[in-house]
């Protein structure tokens, strides 16, 4: 409501002022009508200088407000009020300090040396006029008396009268020395007695001079009143004088009032002059102050006028930077600001309509990236994504279980780091550090990863993400297939196992009974050193093929693969029955057990777990065979779902390239071994649906680890996957 | 010893100052000496008594030329039971003294009635603008003979005829002195 008034109230402000400034340059005309305007200029002065100093207070308060909380576009506000008001302000103090000149020197006008003399010339010249008057008055004023002289009584009342009406006199008094009208005479009506002469005319008389004086006369004008002492006749008239009165030509009297107005007047200037600047001057401030203000006031309008829309700009461009692209700017006017303004609003209303392109691109992005995610999770295979630096960018569940390597926390730190503590996954880093250096992006390659207790076998698939420039980056697909190797090799090794029993079994009963034959036949025709060598080269024979009967009984053994029959055991005790019959059999080898109670209930084939048992301590006594204190510690523990089985020994343990094929038939290091002691625990484990490691333990001796599941539902699943096999 | 000499020092220009403020007083005096009325021909008649005494700054105003003015505020009131007194005369007198220069005489004008009086000297004239008498304030219609009332009059001197405004605004140039109320009762 006020802000809708105020160019109004402004406008008629300014009206009020400019009449004011008009005002002021009418009192130039003299202090009469400085007198009759000043009062006015200056309440209107005032009224406006205490309006503009309420209105810059509230502006300047909001400014200096803005100033200190940083507002954008304080400074910039601040720079161009100071510029307004210095352009404002320069140009006022010019011309304030030249109209306070032009004023004083126009005043000091009124005031030259050759007016004063001019008007005291005048002063002079009037006098001078009526002085002659006033000396031919006084010799008739003597002569009228000369004449009176010789009169007295009654006469002398008709002779005033007729020297009254002889002469131009418009009264003639006879008064005594003391001042007492004695007998008058005066033209035209007589009203009033005449007024006493003065002391000053009296006291001129008794000491015997004639006087003569102008007075001012009660109409306007002058007078001359002349007086005489009249001369004694007879001494009865003692003391009487003669007052007379004249008056002055009335042109005469006029001309002379004039000029004692004039000087006057200039008296009264002259008095008033210093007075009469200092308040021109004084009022001139009072203007000057008031234009100032006006100034300052129309620079702090007219500076946030034309910083707002920067200021608009400013904010609108902070609500964009913090992310609100809805932000739209009024058009303040259609000069550049304007043009800025719509340029503005354009960008925001492009920039919404990309963010929510973006937005969309990238929830579809998120959701792409969330299938990929799932589907990494789901894939058995490895697969490790890398920046172009070899830091990681992402790895999926499969990479961390068969690298044994926790990829949580992984992203965005280099692969080499990532990989320190783990061998598996350094071993593989050089893999493909090798392939790198040799410029090699795209490759394929079966890699055996070693570590001190563990062999994998993984095949590796390395390729090189495209990007607008460049490589942005590698992906690596690894499987494990370790297990299916072993599993094609035993399958591979199971076949030749029975082909060696089938071929090998039936020619062995008849060279062995052809060799019996033989010794039989001919022992009784050979003489004692014939028949010694026979009887040693036959028992030769049957002892081999007996052997290599057993070898293809063992090869037989393995395999053929019996109907497995599942039940409930007592693992413990069938581990301590299997410990006595060993310890018996070899009472120097110390028998060590740690049985879980909790581990003791295992379904599984009685048969095969013992068989299994039977062939990791004959191993380890057979390894223990001149071993000094020879101890076999055996372990059982449950953990979760499954129970761990664990045989030690503090033999020589596994020799170089042993420990890798430790499960491959034929792989033995003693010298009548079949190498099918492990292979055929490693069989009976995978039939229960469990797995198998050796290793070296750390004090020495060989360590066989099993993980069999507590239930039989693994060892069902394993026995209907080798069925279909 | 040192604080003895400050206060002897401060007392020594309290003294002048004291001084030349009495001097200053007694260079300049305006006041009513005596004022009375007196009942003639059934009119009240005022006859005041005034000191004229005027600073330097009032002479020399009038040497060039500014006339002097002397305003009179004459009031008669009349006392009321349980009420405020009727002031049943309030009434001011203007005189103007100015220098001829044509004549060279002081001329004392009557403003109201028009008449004036010229003075060979300052001194004279002066005196005459002191001695105001026979001035008709009321008739015994206002104020009747047998009645008990109270009489004040206050006189003024400034310089000259000058315009409101500007003897507010040279207010440090304008010079007026005010008598205090000189006030008595006139008993029957």
């Amino acid at each position: 409501m006020i802000r809708r008034w105020l160019p109004f109230v402004a406008g008629a402000g300014i009206v009020i002022w400019v009449t004011a400034l008009v005002m002021l340059a009418l009192t130039a005309e003299g202090p009469q009508r400085f007198g009759e305007l000043y009062l006015a200029i200056l309440l209107i002065n005032v009224a406006g200088v205490v309006a503009l100093l309420i209105l810059i207070g509230g502006r300047l308060a909001d400014f200096v407000r803005d100033w200190r909380k940083h507002v954008p576009g304080s400074r910039l506000r601040g720079r161009t009020l100071l510029m307004f008001g210095g352009l404002a302000i320069a140009p006022l103090l010019m011309v304030f300090t030249f109209s306070v000149l032009f004023l004083t020197r126009g005043i000091d006008g009124w005031f030259h040396a050759e007016v004063r003399q001019g008007l005291t010339d005048a002063l002079g010249l009037s006098r001078a006029a009526l002085d002659l008057r006033m000396r031919e008055y006084l010799d008739r004023t003597l002569g009228i008396a000369d004449r009176l002289a010789a009169d007295s009584g009654v006469g002398l009342y008709f002779a005033l009268d007729e020297e009254l009406r002889n002469s131009d006199a418009e009264e003639l008094i006879i008064a005594s020395a003391g001042g007492q009208t004695v007998a008058y005479s005066r033209a035209g009506i007589q009203h009033a007695l005449p007024e006493a002469p003065p002391e000053d005319l009296l006291m001129q008389l008794r000491q015997g001079r004639p006087h003569v004086s102008l007075q001012p006369a009660p109409g306007g004008g002058y007078q001359v009143r002349a007086a005489t002492q009249l001369r004694e006749s007879g001494g009865s008239r003692a003391h009487l004088v003669l007052i007379a009165t004249y008056p002055v030509p009335q042109r005469l009297s006029d001309l002379a009032a004039t000029v004692q107005q004039a000087y006057q007047q200039y008296g009264q200037l002259s008095y008033l002059r210093e007075p009469l600047k200092a308040a021109f001057v004084l009022t001139l401030s009072l203007v000057l102050l008031m234009a100032l203000l006006a100034a300052v006031y129309g620079a702090l309008y007219f500076s946030e006028r034309l910083v707002r829309p920067v200021q608009d700009l400013i904010a609108g461009t902070r609500a964009v930077a913090k992310g609100d692209f809805d932000t739209r700017l009024l058009r303040p006017s259609h000069d550049e600001i304007g043009y800025l303004v719509t340029s503005f609003n354009d960008m925001t209303k492009k920039l919404a309509r990309a963010r929510e392109e973006a937005e969309r691109s990238q929830a579809t992005v998120e959701a792409e990236r969330a299938a990929l995610a799932v589907i990494l999770a789901r894939l058995t295979s490895g697969v490790i994504s890398l920046e172009p630096d070899l830091r990681v960018r992402v790895a999926n569940q499969a990479a961390g279980v068969i690298l044994g390597v926790d990829f949580e926390g992984a992203a965005g730190r280099p692969l080499a780091e990532v990989a320190a503590g783990h061998p598996l996954l350094a071993e593989l880093h050089e893999v493909l550090q090798r392939h790198l250096e040799s410029g090699d992006t795209e490759w394929r390659e079966q890699v055996t990863l070693r570590t001190d207790s563990s062999r994998r076998e993984l095949v590796c698939a390395c390729t090189a993400l495209p990007g607008d420039a460049g490589a942005q980056g590698l992906v690596l697909v690894f499987d494990e297939v370790t297990q299916l190797l072993q599993a094609q090799r035993q399958a591979a090794w199971g076949e030749v196992a029975r082909r060696l029993a089938h071929e090998i079994r039936n020619p062995l009963t008849p060279i062995q009974l052809s060799a019996e034959r033989m010794r039989r036949k001919l022992m009784r025709g050979l003489g004692a050193p014939e028949a010694e060598l026979l009887e040693r080269s036959t028992h030769t024979i049957v002892q081999q093929v007996e052997a290599m009967k057993q070898m293809v009984a063992a090869f037989s053994e393995y395999a053929k693969a019996p109907e497995m029959h599942i039940s409930e055991l007592d693992l413990s005790a069938l581990v301590r029955q299997v410990a006595d019959l060993y310890h018996a059999q070899d009472p120097r080898v110390a028998f060590g057990l740690s049985l879980d109670p909790k581990a003791s209930l295992l379904e599984a084939d009685p048969g095969r777990i013992r068989q299994l048992l039977n062939n990791l301590l004959t191993n380890s006594l057979e390894a223990l065979d001149g071993q000094q204190n020879p101890v076999i510690m055996i372990e059982t523990q449950r953990t979760g779902d499954q129970v761990a089985l664990a045989v030690i020994d503090n033999g020589p343990g596994f020799q170089g390239g042993l420990l890798e094929q430790a499960f491959d038939p034929y792989v033995t290091s003693k010298p009548k071994g079949t190498g099918l002691g492990l292979a055929i625990v490693r069989r009976i484990v995978e039939e229960h649906g469990g797995t198998v490691e050796v290793d070296n333990a750390p004090q020495g001796g060989a360590r066989v680890r099993i993980l069999l599941p507590a239930t039989a539902r693994e060892a069902r699943r394993a026995e209907g996957r080798r069925e279909k096999a | 010893m040192r604080g003895r000499r400050w206060l002897m020092t401060f007392a020594v220009l309290l003294g002048t100052a004291t001084a030349c403020a009495a001097v200053a007083q007694e260079a300049e005096r305006f006041e009513v000496r005596n004022a009375y009325v007196e009942l003639v021909n059934g009119e009240w008649l005022l006859d005041v008594r005034l000191d004229v005494a005027l600073a330097e700054a009032a002479r020399q105003a009038f040497a060039e030329g500014v006339p002097l003015v002397l305003r009179l505020e004459i009031e008669a009131s009349v006392e009321r039971r349980l009420l405020p007194a009727d002031e049943v005369v309030s009434m001011g007198r203007r005189w103007q003294l100015a220098y001829d220069a044509i004549s060279e005489r002081y001329v004392v004008t009557d403003v109201k009635a028009g008449t004036h009086v010229s003075h060979a000297t300052q001194q004279e004239a002066f005196e005459a603008l002191g001695r105001i008498g026979g001035t008709v304030i009321a008739d015994t219609a206002t104020l009747p003979e047998g009645r008990r009332f109270d009489m004040r009059v206050r006189a003024t001197v400034e310089i000259g005829e000058l315009p409101a405004a500007v003897r507010m605004l040279l207010f440090w140039r304008s010079w007026s002195r005010t008598t205090e109320w000189y006030a008595w009762q006139v008993r029957p």
